[in-house]
């Protein structure tokens, strides 16, 4: 990493190579600094230009589940597996939102936010962190304010383990950040990179990951094949925790919690690898 | 250690990998560069002029060898690095605020007044001209009040009487700040510097003066192999 501290005056300066303690700390500082100030440009930058702004990342979601509303209550009734339909939809796809958006976002952060890794204090995983943690805020809001808009429209829900259910929303994190890290390292080596992405984690994982299906409805030759995706254990325990009427009998923490931990630590070693590749060409 | 050096580099080295082969930058330069001076660091095109201003500024890690900084450094002062082109110019500005923990409001009043580009203040900066964003860049770093500023090429940008007023403020400044330009242009760098540095395959000589430097330059511009 770069030493930050070369940015303080000369006398704070001397005194941080002193004590290593205050040398840390105030690189730090100086991290949080720029990440706050990154996740202000970028949100400028995203919902500042135009008139409707914020109400943007709120309209596709919710056009997103009225479809899928309107599309199942037709073909099945107003419940699935017990879990009204509702709550169901936004349950699955809004929370996923926190996988995919976040790798969408993440993905570019190196290639659109190369002019500003000529300030010393600005480093690629300072841009890649910003835009990730921006995107897991705006998802998150985006999601209590559908379930509220729910309620506001007369359907009832309740949430049955709400720590629960915002463990998995850490878990997809997790996965979401992960290969993030990983295609935004890639990405400037490897200019494909991105339409693989797409091609690899946009629809398969959009159709396979049990947004609007239960692993329980499904035929047990393919359900042991999907069991493979991480994902779709996390969507079984959101309603697991979310729903007092359904109980998984397929989604497992343990393998969740693992493939969360194994694709966040090698996003984070893959772009510690690629660092010092991917400013070259600035 | 010298005691005036704001800063210096020990044993620092940096190649890249291209297409072409290893490039060799910088091949075991140490150098120091005086505080309080203004030293303009010569070189043709693709000696790795660039490069050598991001190692400096810290944009960059040298691939061994050291380089210490006795001062706060500004980013490399160019056309184009450093800001969002969908941003306006007062948001660029509080953006370098903030990543340099400097007051917001305050970096945005002085950017205003000293840039003068009046109602263009507010409008993104991808509809601005080269001059226009020069003038934005050194405006900006001016106001976060740096103890060296690095320069890559563009100095001399705007019209005469904008040039003018951007010599004085870093005249005025010299006291206590100094400048380092980089350019391939001898013109500039008599211009505006005290002293120079010539960089060429992958060494970097200073001389203490002017016309020494300007003599070496010259020989290796007729005589790229020999000298420098």
């Amino acid at each position: 990493m770069i030493d930050r501290t070369f940015q303080r005056t000369p006398a704070r300066r001397h005194r941080c190579a002193g004590t290593d303690l205050a040398g840390v700390s105030s690189a730090f500082a100086t991290q949080c600094r720029v990440i706050r100030a990154l996740m202000l440009r970028e949100t400028q930058s995203r919902y500042g230009e135009h008139k409707l702004g914020f109400l943007w990342a709120l309209l596709e979601p919710l056009l997103m589940v009225s479809l899928f509303v309107a599309f199942f209550a037709l073909m099945h009734g107003d419940s699935v597996s017990g879990m009204p339909i509702v709550p169901f939809m936004i349950t699955g796809i809004v929370p996923f939102n926190l996988f995919k958006e976040t790798l969408n976002q993440m993905q570019t952060a190196v290639t659109a936010n190369r002019s500003l890794l000529g300030f010393p204090q600005v480093t690629t995983f300072d841009v890649i962190v910003a835009r990730g943690l921006l995107d897991v805020a705006v998802v998150l809001c985006v999601f209590l304010i559908m379930l509220m808009l729910a309620r506001v429209f007369g359907v009832e829900w309740r949430c049955e383990d709400p720590l629960g259910a915002l463990m998995v929303c850490g878990l997809l994190v997790m996965h979401g950040m992960g290969l993030g890290f990983i295609f935004a390292s890639l990405s400037p080596v490897v200019p494909s990179m991105r339409q693989f992405g797409t091609l690899l984690f946009g629809r398969p994982m959009f159709l396979g990951s049990g947004l609007f299906f239960t692993a329980e409805s499904l035929p047990t030759a393919v359900r042991d094949w999907l069991l493979f995706n991480p994902l779709l254990h996390l969507m079984e325990l959101m309603r697991d925790r979310f729903f007092h009427e359904f109980a998984t009998s397929h989604g497992s923490w343990s393998y969740a919690v693992t493939s969360a931990v194994v694709v966040f630590a090698s996003g984070l070693l893959i772009h510690q690898a690629m660092q010092k590749r991917a400013v070259v060409g600035l | 250690m010298s005691g005036g050096d704001i800063i210096t580099l020990q044993h620092v080295s940096k190649a890249y990998r291209t297409s072409a082969g290893v490039r060799c930058v910088l091949d075991d330069v140490s150098v120091g560069f005086p505080a309080g001076k203004r030293i303009g660091i010569l070189g043709l095109n693709g000696a790795g002029k660039s490069t050598l201003v991001r190692l400096l500024g810290d944009a960059e890690a040298p691939d061994t060898g050291r380089i210490r900084r006795f001062g706060r450094i500004s980013w490399p002062l160019g056309y184009s690095g450093g800001f969002q082109a969908t941003l306006t110019a007062r948001e660029n500005a509080r953006f370098v605020a903030r990543i340099y923990g400097e007051d917001p409001d305050y970096i945005e009043a002085f950017t205003a007044e000293f840039s003068e580009l009046g109602g263009y203040f507010d409008v993104p900066l991808r509809n601005y001209s080269a001059g226009m964003r020069s003038r934005f860049a050194f405006s900006v770093s001016l106001a976060c009040n740096f103890e060296c500023y690095l320069v890559d090429e563009a100095l001399e940008t705007g019209d005469a009487r904008y040039k003018e007023k951007f010599r004085r403020a870093f005249a005025e400044r010299s006291s206590d700040a100094s400048v380092i330009l980089v350019s391939h242009n001898e013109g500039m760098i008599r211009r505006n510097c005290d002293m120079a540095a010539i960089l060429h395959e992958g060494r970097l000589v200073m001389h203490d003066n002017i016309k020494d430097a300007m003599r070496a330059y010259q020989l290796m511009q007729t005589r790229p192999r020999a000298a420098a």
